[in-house]
């Protein structure tokens, strides 16, 4: 089946009413979610992962994609009226939207940033149509060898990305696999860790952990005294940029649409990586770089575009190998292996339905964003009016729920709480709880790997250089450690050290 | 003067060093069939490397006594109410627990004026338990009381 073809099957199955209806709740929460600080996509996916148990695989992820994408869109509008960045990703909107919110053009960017984020979203998609398949057929070839050098990628990538250090986020990334070796050993049937205690039997849960690292945590590390809120209400009249505005956004929508989905591929916090670093492409660009700061508009289109086309990338890996590239998408992964539907090469040869009928729901997601995100954006705004006194216990009580109800465990909740708590700690001392989640998730499909690796070798590990591809990736890999360690020696400051100073506050990105 | 990445840094290696500890009777097999103990014990080693490595070079962080406790309080005040909402969690089931918590985090931890924080309490749980139950036909946890 060509690839119109298959398109044209997820058509069908995702204007399907009830589709059509997940579609649109998970984009309306996901709005939400965006829109509200402290509670991010991780936390809004696995708090309603349980409620789509009674739902069909199809419905299920289709709901939870759009809470992820439609979050990117909702964090802009916090960003723009409030100067507080709903989802990190949308930090560096923060800086001109609130500019242009304070000269009365709130509405105009607004728009812009909607409708930056749909070409975004869409291109996005476009791309993931005709890369996914081809990505997954040539992954048929994949052996333990290659999926481990490709785990070991994933996760060395995931380190030199990341805007804490190296050491660190290895570190973390180590806790995360180690916390994934709790439970009974698939190959030998030992315990590991569980001291008796018959639920660690099966391994800490990734929900649990994620709910507890990002949800729980950040309450816990945020005191509602803290949070004030002075929201710029936006005239709905304004809501259209003029054609100058329209001019000076087009490019920077472009460009943050290819340099967002290309950064979205790569394993990380991609959303984050790719608004930061299409700020700073767009800065370097302009004509009038001191304009940035007061309002400038590439300044709200280009990181917007960027954040939503990551989102979309960050799909790539996920539905064609079957990897998460981060704790959201791990969780999406989770989701789908609850279902019974194992993600890896093989989803879009054996359940066509679901891959085109999620691929094109999402086209049809990004059009509900648009219609939401614009007429509605007073409803919305009218969301942050609640006094955060009243909307983290809420929050709490989702996180509980959401824990409790996938395998009726009170354990669960307990690591949820202890997860919190580590989470709160973990901010305390600048370190990056979305390595450990990464690491938690891989940790089984990676020890496999590796062990079957050594068993079908009969002891070489040697086996990992022979084979063409695991030596490119493994190659890949100490490219990756050498320029780390060259930027080290040099003691200078790369572009990532400048990334880690801007999310620490400093926003000049150059 | 301890900085804040000795700590972290001594704290996770110590955390490795416990992890060897505790896996004493997990085999490691040999190379040609790695045995339960081979994942978990290079993990931990590695955490004790990265520990270390963070603690060696923790000239480059803050000094520990910056590192603001400010917000502990609260935040160990609504984890005790959070711990003591999960420990009642099956025994109450959900309309009585969470019922309570949100009430108790508004009114006792927050201090807001306890009529709307009852309202609110009330109103939210009555909401999640109808959307979960006849909706999103997932039905929660029904405690001693019967819902």
């Amino acid at each position: 089946m060509g690839t119109v073809e298959s398109l044209l099957l997820g058509f069908s199955v995702a204007l399907q009413p009830d589709v059509l209806w997940y579609a649109f709740l998970g984009c309306l929460v996901g709005t939400v979610v965006g829109v509200l600080p402290g509670i991010g996509p991780l936390s809004g996916i696995s708090i309603l992962l349980p409620a789509t148990f009674g739902l069909d695989t199809t419905k299920s992820v289709v709901m939870l994609a759009g809470i992820y994408y439609g979050s990117q869109y909702g964090g802009s509008t916090t960003a723009i009226l409030m100067r507080i960045p709903g989802e990190a990703s949308s930090v560096m909107t923060c800086i001109d939207g609130y500019a242009m919110a304070q000269k009365g053009r709130a509405g105009a960017a607004l728009c812009i940033a909607a409708v930056g984020s749909w070409v975004a979203g869409t291109f996005g998609v476009l791309m993931l149509t005709l890369i996914a398949p081809p990505l997954a057929a040539f992954a048929l070839r994949f052996g333990p060898p290659e999926y481990t050098a490709l785990l070991v990628l994933g996760l060395i990538f995931l380190a030199y990305m990341s805007s804490t250090s190296l050491p660190r986020t290895l570190l973390m990334a180590c806790l995360g696999l180690l916390l994934g070796t709790i439970g009974i050993d698939s190959m030998t049937g030992h315990f590991r860790y569980s001291f008796d205690i018959a639920e660690l039997g099966d391994g800490i849960g990734i929900v649990p952990v994620a709910v507890g690292l990002f949800g729980l945590g950040e309450i816990l590390a945020t005191p509602s005294a803290n949070v004030v809120r002075d929201v710029i209400a936006p005239k709905l009249a304004q809501l259209l940029p003029n054609i100058d505005e329209w001019r000076e956004a087009a490019m920077p929508i472009a460009r943050g649409s290819i340099l967002g989905f290309l950064v979205g591929l790569t394993p990380g916090s991609a959303h984050i990586i790719s608004s930061f670093l299409s700020y700073g492409v767009e800065r370097r660009l302009a004509k009038h770089p001191e304009e940035f700061g007061k309002g400038a508009v590439a300044g709200v289109a280009g990181p917007e575009s960027a954040n939503n086309a990551a989102s979309t990338g960050a799909f790539v890996p996920m539905l064609a190998l079957g990897l998460p590239t981060g704790p959201i998408t791990a969780v999406l992964l989770a989701a789908l292996m609850i279902h019974g539907v194992p993600p890896g090469p093989t989803l879009v040869n054996e359940h066509p339905d679901v891959f085109w009928g999620f691929v094109a729901s999402m086209y049809v997601g990004n059009l509900m964003l648009l219609a939401l995100n614009l007429p509605l954006v007073g409803v919305f705004v009218n969301v942050l009016r609640i006094p955060y006194a009243y909307l983290y216990p809420l929050v709490i009580m989702f996180c509980i729920i959401g824990v409790y109800e996938v395998n009726h465990s009170i354990v669960d909740v307990w690591i949820m709480l202890i997860m919190g708590l580590a989470g709160y700690l973990l901010r305390k001392f600048g370190l990056d709880p979305a390595p450990l989640v990464l690491g938690l998730v891989i940790s089984p499909t990676l020890e496999m790997s590796l062990r079957q690796s050594l068993i079908m070798s009969n002891g070489n590990w040697t086996i990992f250089f022979q084979r063409g591809i695991a030596l490119a990736l493994l190659a890949l890999c100490f490219a990756l450690l050498a320029l780390a360690a060259l930027s080290l020696r040099r003691g200078r400051k790369d572009w990532r050290s400048r990334l880690a100073e801007a999310e620490a506050g400093d926003c000049a990105v150059e | 003067m301890i900085r804040a990445d000795h700590a972290v840094g001594g704290a996770l290696a110590a955390l490795g060093l416990l992890v060897l500890a505790l896996s004493g009777d997990l085999p490691i097999g040999t190379l040609s069939f790695p045995g339960a103990g081979m994942m978990p014990k290079l993990l931990a080693s590695l955490l004790v490397v990265f520990g270390l490595l963070i603690a060696v070079r923790a000239r480059e962080s803050a000094p520990l006594a910056d590192v603001s406790w400010q917000d502990l309080p609260h935040a160990m005040r609504v984890a005790a109410v959070t711990g003591v909402a999960i420990a009642f969690y099956q025994t109450l089931g959900f309309v009585v627990t969470m019922g309570l918590l949100l009430f108790v985090l508004i009114f006792g931890i927050e201090r807001r004026h306890p009529v709307p924080a009852a309202a609110f309490s009330a109103g939210v749980v009555a909401l999640t338990y109808v959307l979960f139950s006849i909706a999103l036909k997932t039905p929660l946890e029904p405690g001693l009381l019967g819902f």
